[in-house]
Parts: structure tokens; sequence; C-alpha cells
């Protein structure tokens, strides 16, 4: 069992890194993330990370930092402008794996307005896994790990941050 | 010209389609849209898979021919079958899953079971059912063949045989394969699924624009150091690269002239993979094998649905006028280190697929393109360069990278075949 304060500190954590991700705060959002980060959107929900299949994406820290550059240069057309969106978080599942260290599991769903083109309605449901640690007295994470539900179907532009 | 069809309810190809512009009702009619699903993906060659996607007795994958649901199937024998996923009790799916192997074909319904090249071998309650089991088999498509490993099929048992259809352009997969020094390539990272909302040609006709990509792709070129550098972002004079035309409605844009050192198009320093540098040359002597490793895999467009997308193999599937598929596999090499193969994985991950650094703002320009088409329509320019092409005696035309020859040489081959006897493409078949 995890205490209540360690339970309350853990989903802020989360809502905060929603609310930046979902209003497209990049350098914000990704001030929340560790040296070891590993951002990952697999292609299968059984996958494993470093299997030869080819995953939707696939971020180290360096490529991480690549995509977060390429997003504010201000010109990458995919979020010209940036999606309008609102994700909800659900059945939080908390477990400590160390004395900082938490592996959360969560729930989402993910409205997004696609204002670049179409300006249509998409949603986005998810199992994700978020391994957070403390660090200096404030929670990191070092890694996510978003199974879309629709991973191997037809899967739209996907430019945001998930 | 007349050919046999009533054409007068078909749109005029030969007026909406000329060397200089092609009309936007191309892209949003639904009437051209079903014409081209009979014509280019029934008549014609469509590419459905790899054989080393299926190395093993049994082994099958589902693939769409336009919206044809079909598989692709190994028999005992060692050959493959494409057959339309349908029963041919009361039509239902027979392989529902995406990939698999299976002794046999049940039908989840009724239960009537195929072997693995269709032909029906039992029928539970037999008492009841009168029929003659060969007439009652799976819809085969009578016309299969392979090309280095890449199968292709027809539903049209008198289309020309593949070798015309690819013409040239085989040469354009020899150089895909012969990335490997065993010149055999591996399909098993399995298949992203990208939705677009546009038309199917924006995907072939994107592929190989060299023309755009200054402009759609600032962001990538800010925020990423890379060969596109050298190969498509310089500007109009220091460009080295060319848009070609190979006929038949096969393109290319072609970077190799762009690179000046080993393995600059992989990205990485000429010593970044010894043992790879190494058994090319040995397989393939210094001077093809030394070729090879400077020049790079092809970036082309195999008329309709197969992009050789360097280091990626894409197949693109039509849904409807405004909806279509770009989907994605690392084009895996045999005989090389794993390390090259992670390598080919990861910048696959990079360049394609929904949230890839370049794809993801192709995707949004065409869609807007889309939305822009709608309604009346106007006349799409594609003129750019047409009086700087040079036509090579093989025929093949080149030209500056950013000149719209792809377009047109796509443009060309599609009205000589939505309209028969309209002037066909600049370079004839294979003789
Ligand atoms: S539909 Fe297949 S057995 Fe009846
Ligand atoms: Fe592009």
């Amino acid at each position: 069992m995890i205490s209540v304060e360690d339970r309350l500190e853990v989903e802020a954590f989360l809502f905060k890194e929603a609310r930046l991700a979902d209003e497209s705060r990049y350098s914000e959002w990704e001030a929340l993330v560790d040296d070891d980060m590993h951002y990952w959107v697999p292609l299968q929900e059984s996958q494993e990370p470093d299997s030869d299949q080819v995953s939707i994406l696939n971020d180290n820290r360096t490529r991480l930092a690549t995509r977060i550059r390429q997003l504010n240069t201000g010109v990458r057309h995919a979020q010209l402008p940036p999606s309008r969106m609102r994700r909800s978080i659900s059945n939080i599942e908390i477990e400590k794996t160390g004395a900082d260290e938490y592996v959360v599991r969560s729930n989402v769903v993910l409205y997004e307005f696609r204002r670049q083109a179409t300006k249509e309605l998409e949603v986005w449901p998810a199992r994700v896994e978020h391994k957070l640690r403390r660090k200096d007295g404030e929670l990191k994470m070092f890694s996510k790990h978003i199974f879309l539900l629709n991973s191997e179907g037809s899967v739209r532009g996907l430019s945001f941050i998930i | 010209m007349m050919n046999q069809t009533d054409t007068s309810k078909f749109p005029r190809y030969d007026k909406l389609i000329t060397d200089a512009r092609v009309h936007s009702s191309l892209y949003t009619d639904e009437k051209v849209f079903e014409d081209e699903l009979n014509k280019i993906f029934r008549m014609g060659w469509v590419f459905i898979c790899h054989d080393s996607e299926i190395p093993n007795a049994g082994d099958f994958v589902r693939r769409n021919v336009g919206r044809e649901p079909v598989f692709a199937i190994r028999s005992r024998d060692g050959e493959i079958s494409v057959i339309v996923n349908r029963c041919a009790h009361r039509g239902n799916i027979i392989c529902q899953e995406d990939k698999g192997n299976t002794k046999a074909l049940v039908c989840q319904y009724h239960g009537w079971a195929y072997d693995t090249k269709g032909a029906l071998v039992d029928v539970p309650y037999p008492g009841g059912f009168k029929g003659d089991f060969s007439c009652h088999g799976l819809e085969r498509l009578p016309l299969v063949d392979s090309y280095q490993g890449f199968v292709f099929a027809s539903f049209n048992e008198n289309a020309p045989p593949l070798l015309n259809h690819l013409g040239r352009a085989t040469e354009l997969i020899d150089r895909a394969v012969e990335m490997s020094p065993v010149g055999r390539i591996r399909l098993s990272g399995g298949w992203v699924r990208h939705q677009l909302n546009c038309n199917w040609k924006m995907l072939p006709e994107n592929d190989t624009d060299g023309y755009h990509v200054n402009f759609v792709h600032p962001s990538f070129a800010q925020a990423i150091r890379s060969n596109y550098d050298e190969a498509v972002l310089d500007d109009e004079e220091g460009l080295k690269s060319l848009a070609k035309d190979w006929g038949n409605g096969h393109t290319e844009l072609f970077f190799s002239p762009s690179y000046t050192r080993p393995l600059e198009w992989f990205g990485c320093a000429e010593d970044r993979h010894p043992a790879y540098t190494k058994a090319l040359l040995a397989a393939y002597g210094e001077e093809k094998g030394g070729r090879i490793l400077r020049d790079g895999p092809p970036h082309a467009v195999i008329f309709p649905n197969l992009f050789l997308g360097e280091m990626n193999i894409v197949r693109f599937e039509p849904v409807a006028p405004g909806v279509c598929l770009h989907v994605h596999t690392p084009m895996y090499l045999e005989g090389v280190e794993d390390d090259v193969n992670k390598r080919i994985l990861r910048q696959s991950e990079g360049a394609l697929g929904p949230t890839a650094f370049l794809l993801a703002d192709d995707c949004v320009i065409a869609e807007r393109a889309q939305n822009a088409l709608q309604g009346k329509g106007r006349w799409l320019d594609l003129s750019r360069g047409a009086e700087r092409e040079v036509v090579a005696d093989d025929g093949v035309i080149s030209s500056h990278l950013t000149d719209e020859t792809p377009n047109r040489g796509f443009w060309r081959h599609y009205r000589s075949v939505m309209h028969p006897g309209a002037p066909t493409s600049g370079v004839s078949a294979v003789a």
C-alpha cells in the first residue's frame, strides 16, 4: 500500500503532465522528463520495447528532445495551429517499486479537435503506464508508454504530445 | 480509337488530364474512384506482400486490393495464392486475423472448409449439399507473380505479364534488394496503418514530389541535421538530386547524385557499420559495392500502390475518394548485423507514420488540399520543368529535383489506364 500523501502527489503529477500536454506547452512538459526517458506508443499490446517490431512512436531522451525542438520551431505544420485537447485520466493504480519510484497505470481518453486541417473531433482511448521517480524532492517521469486501443487499426496523424 | 466498353458514363479522362494540368474532380468524384477500383486495382497489377512475410507453408497475411478483402497464403508446395477473403457459401470472412498460420481455412459461419489453395474440401451436414465441390472453391486471383520476392496480383487474367507492367522499374526494385549483401530483404517488422483523409493519389504524387520539401518540412530542416540537407533542401542551383519518370506510372526522386561518401544516405559516418560495408563490397565487388554504399536505396513509387521509401516499404490503400491509408514497415536486410536493422527500424519510426518527423506534416498538407478541391474544383498545374527534362537512351525522363516530371509520369500512365486509347506513357514497356 502506498500512503495517501504519495497517492496525492503522484496524481497531481499526472494531472499536471496531462494539462501541459493538452495545452501544447512543450518545454514545460519536457521539464517533467528525466534524462533516461522512454516515450513509447507501441503497435501491439504485447510488444516488447526492444523487439524488431515497428512502433508508432519510440523516443529515447535524445529523440524526444528533437521532437520538442521540432514542435517549438513554430513551423511544424502538423500542429499549426496546435490541436485543442483535453484528456481525462481514471482508474489510477500506483505501485511503489523502490524507495522513491512508482509505476502508475491509468486509463486515458483524449479528445482532440484537429484545427490544422479537417476540423474534426478525434478520440484517443488508451491504457497508459508512467514510471516516476523522486529526484531532488520532485517527481520526474522516466517512462511513459501509451497503448492505444486502435494501434493496430487505422491511426490518424498524431503529432501532438500524447 | 474505340474500345469495347461504353465509356459515356465515365468521366472524359482524356479531357481531364493533359501533360500540363489535371482536373481536381479526379481527387473528389465518387464515379472516378469507383472506376479506379476497377480499372487500376482490379484490371491491373497491384502489390500484395513480400514473400518474406509468409515464409512457411500455411502462413497467410490479409490485405485489401482496392476495396476487395483478400489474403495471400503459402501452400505446402511453396506456391503463393492470393484469394478473395469471402466464403463461397454465403460470403463470410474466411481469415479474420491479420496474419497467421493455418493448415486449412474453415469458415466460422457454417464450417465450410478449404485447403490453402482455396479448394473446397469439406461441407458439414453433407446430406443437404447437392453441389459440386470443384465449383465452390474460394475465388483466387487469376494472376499472381513476383519479382525479387515482391508479390503482385491481378483480378484480370488478361493483364499483360508483370514484367511488362514493371518495365524498366525492375531496376528500382533491384536497387532496393541490393542494399542487402545477399540480395534479400525481410518484411517482418509489422505494418503501421496511417490514415489520411485525402485521395489516395496524393500519396504516390507527394512521395515523389521534390518541390514541397522546403515548404512542408522546414521544422524538420531546422530541428534535425540529416542527409536530406544535401539531397532535397538545398537551393535551386545547389540541388543535385533528380526527379525521374520511369514510365508506366513508376516515378522516383533520385537522391544519389547528392551523396559524396559511403553511408551518407544512412545518416552516419562511413566507418559506422564496418561489417556491413565489408559484406557489400565482398558481395558485389569494389565498383558496384562501392556504388551501392554511396548511392543508397531508391526513393520510388511503383504504380499504383507500392512505395520503395528508402529503407521502408509502403503500401497505399484507397478507402474512399477522400480517405486512404499509408501503410509502412521497415525494410530489413538479410545477411547484415543486427545493428544495421536496428538503425533501419529507428529511422523508419522517425520518418513514417502518424507521429513521424516528416510524414505527419505531409498528412496535414494533403488533408488541406483535399478540402480545397471540394465543390466545383479547378485545374491543377503540373507544367513545372517540362522544358528542361532530359530523356535518356533507355527512355527514362530526368529533370531537376523540383520539377513535376514524376507527377506528369504518374498521370500520363493513369490516363492510359483509365482511358484506353489515349496516348500512353512516355517510356515503352520492356521489349
Ligand atoms: S458463409 Fe461460410 S460456411 Fe456459410
Ligand atoms: Fe514530404
